[in-house]
């Protein structure tokens, strides 16, 4: 047994201590940050009831006028939150970017993981990764000055023509800020964070079955078809849940692309929308002017409804991945 | 191994300790080192101690305080620092309450209800501002043609009510001109904005439904329609109504010439009087001029739709909300600095309003925002 000094059970409750608070503050900051926020979004949520998920229209009342109380709790007079166009807004464009985003991240994902080597691949991967560092605002800029106009005036135009087989795409096209320009403006932005993790995935793939399928004559194509995708399988579904949590949460770019529709739900895949994370960011400096402090409490309830899904849909990709990755270590023998 | 490992954290915990205590007192000796200094320094007429005034809010008024007031003021009263920081009308208002800054930026003023909350709150005209209504219809000269409007027409357009730009109601304002049968694309603010609060107050003092529906303020419940867009910031509304030709949008006076470059042509708005006025200077003084003998003493009053033959119909005062509760040296810096800021002479002078085509205070107005400024620390 060894002697411990009096200086090192010091320093070894100091380790404890210090490492104790590092340790439990994410746990903490989030417990505090969720509490903060119901509490912030109760007289909104008391004010409302169910209505502020299901309804349509947004009006913080007149901020100038009279207040009245409704339910126990002081609202400017007029006041009304509904927050479905933002919910509808906000699923919408984040599903429209897995649409695009995902085909894109996966067949990167491949070309990183099986068709390039050596330097090459070292480059194409930072590319990848610096696509994520780019700060959202420049998204936004590129999206409004240039994506906006070309969706606006060319892109969409052609697909009106796909109007006949699905009405979503019937015109009329607006002015380009919406929800496809929204859709793609956020693809670009997920497509590092699903091509990153797609790449890892497979490249767990054993080499021995991807042989094995080159062995029997199948094509490139076949093997990451029948072989490949179906042994990453529930990752691949984490990966995308990962991106979708992103898409979901991202403020500015959309902000800046989205037309920032209120009081309608979008009517086609042109149409102007919002985000819940735009419209808080939005209207927060308003909502700090209204004495009944109303406004804010329905902003944080919709910041509640934004953290209650994105949290969801993470804690699903979180326990697809990991079943994907245990499944993996038993069953993938019997599989192939 | 361990026992060099816990040694070595000891060592760091201890280093963390000895800095942490060691940074309070360097903290504690610059500011008293200063202090002295400053008392031997300067003289009588100036508070001994320096003093930080942080002023934060409206976007608009930011250019006249940053790049034009704090550099000038400088040289007025070194001892006096000022912070500017642009961060939206709203939080200029309630960061002055909170008492976080002691100057809030706002081109609205503070609402009924929001003033009995905090009655020591006092809304101070800093200087006058406009805004113009602009459209992008190719065609038309963006500086020499000029489209006539009222704001009925335009409560009518945002509520989806007039769809096309050869609406009746628009040719009949302006005859001899073609308009194009193109759907009007209106471009409103997305953010929480004075522009807003100006339009809507507009729209507000001109259009019966608009006034029993919408209302006004710094946000609005815009109605739904077809096309219509919001934009972040005034440079947002520029950029998406460049983009886009049949917008129409309401853009702040500074932007006017950023935005008449980009092709955006600006209206003549109906007054009250049935004139077609455009937003010049002598038009924007008519204005605040025809109204400064209805200015409250509080001085919390809309300037839009302004009797008088000339009169331009969207000006407003850009405020200083202010908090008259300070301590006394901060109170003496404050009033220094906002007397020389309404001063004709001084921070009220074209040097430094008309590069964001601000107007100075009226005369018969700038004794009321005086009174205002000397009960600050009263």
């Amino acid at each position: 047994m060894r002697k411990v000094s009096s200086g090192s059970k010091i320093a070894d409750r100091i380790f404890k201590v210090a490492t104790g608070i590092s340790a439990s503050s994410p746990v903490l900051f989030l417990a505090a940050i969720a509490v903060i926020v119901l509490l912030q979004a109760m007289p909104s949520i008391v004010f409302m009831g169910w209505h502020f998920l299901y309804g349509i229209n947004w009006d913080m009342g007149n901020l100038y006028g009279a207040t009245e109380v409704k339910h126990g709790v002081t609202a400017p007079a007029g006041a009304s939150y509904g927050a479905l166009p933002f919910i509808v807004g906000t699923l919408a464009s984040s599903v429209i970017a897995l649409v695009i985003g995902v085909p894109i991240s996966i067949f990167t994902a491949l070309i990183l993981a099986y068709k390039v080597r050596g330097t090459l691949r070292m480059i194409l991967s930072i590319l990848v990764e610096l696509l994520a560092g780019i700060p959202s605002v420049i998204f936004g800029l590129w999206g409004i000055v240039v994506l906006a106009p070309w969706v606006g005036h060319k892109f969409a135009p052609l697909l009106t023509h796909l109007g006949a087989v699905l009405p979503m795409f019937k015109g009329p096209v607006g002015t380009g800020l919406g929800l496809l320009t929204s859709g793609i403006v956020l693809a670009l932005m997920i497509v590092p964070i699903i091509t990153a993790t797609t790449r890892d995935l497979l490249e767990q793939v054993p080499i021995l079955y991807r042989e094995g399928g080159v062995g029997l004559g199948m094509t490139s194509w076949e093997v990451v078809r029948f072989i490949c995708l179906p042994y990453i399988k529930e990752g691949l579904v984490g990966a995308v849940a990962l991106g979708w949590g992103r898409a979901m949460g991202e403020t500015m770019a959309v902000l800046m692309v989205s037309g920032s529709a209120i009081n309608y739900l979008p009517h086609n895949i042109y149409s102007p929308i919002s985000t819940m994370a735009a419209v808080i960011a939005d209207q927060l400096d308003s909502a700090m002017t209204d004495a009944t402090h109303m406004a804010v409490h329905a902003l944080a309830e919709l910041a509640l409804v934004l953290m209650v899904l994105t949290l969801v849909t993470n804690l699903v990709a979180r326990w697809l991945v990991n079943r994907g990755r245990s499944g993996r270590g038993i069953g993938a023998g019997v599989k192939v | 191994m361990m026992n060099r490992a816990t040694k070595w954290m000891t060592g760091a915990a201890a280093l963390a300790l000895v800095v942490s205590v060691a940074g309070c007192g360097a903290t504690n000796n610059t500011t008293n080192n200063t202090t002295t200094g400053g008392s031997n320094n300067t003289t009588a007429t100036t508070p001994a101690t320096p003093v930080t005034i942080n002023e934060t809010g409206s976007s608009l008024l930011y250019p006249l305080f940053n790049a034009e007031w704090v550099q000038a003021y400088k040289t007025v009263d070194p001892n006096v620092n000022l912070i500017a920081a642009s961060t939206g009308s709203g939080a200029g208002i309630s960061q002055a309450i909170a008492g976080t800054v002691q100057i809030g930026a706002s081109d609205a003023y503070m609402a009924d209800g929001q003033m009995a909350a905090s009655p020591s709150i006092v809304n101070i005209p800093l200087a006058i501002s406009a805004q113009q209504i602009m459209y992008n219809l190719p065609g038309m000269n963006a500086n020499s043609d000029h489209l006539k409007l009222t704001g009925d027409v335009l409560a009518q357009v945002y509520m989806g009510k007039i769809k096309y730009w050869d609406d009746a109601q628009i040719t009949k304002l302006n005859p001899g001109v073609k308009l194009p049968h193109q759907q009007i694309i209106p471009v409103h603010r997305s953010d929480g904005s004075g522009d807003t609060f100006l339009f809507t107050q507009f729209m507000y003092d001109t259009n019966a439904t608009w006034k029993s529906t919408v209302q006004f303020g710094t946000s609005v419940s815009w109605p739904s329609v077809s096309g219509g867009i919001g934009a972040k910031g005034n440079d947002g509304v520029v950029a998406a109504m460049a983009a886009n030709k049949y917008s129409l949008g309401y853009v702040g006076i500074s932007w006017l010439d950023k935005a008449v470059q980009q092709g955006i042509g600006y209206a003549q708005l109906q007054n009250q009087a049935g004139n077609f006025v455009l937003p010049t200077t002598e038009n924007i003084q008519s204005a605040a001029n025809a109204l400064v003998d209805k200015v409250p003493a509080d001085e919390r009053i809309s300037l839009i739709y302004a009797p008088g033959a000339t009169s331009y119909p969207i000006i407003n005062f850009e405020y200083a909300i202010v908090n008259t509760k300070q301590p006394a040296d901060m109170a003496t810096a404050m009033k220094k600095f906002l007397n020389w800021a309404i001063d004709p002479q001084n921070g009220n002078s074209s040097t430094y309003l008309a590069p964001v085509h601000f107007l100075p205070l009226p005369a018969s107005v700038a004794p009321k925002s005086q009174a205002q400024i000397n009960k600050i620390g009263g």
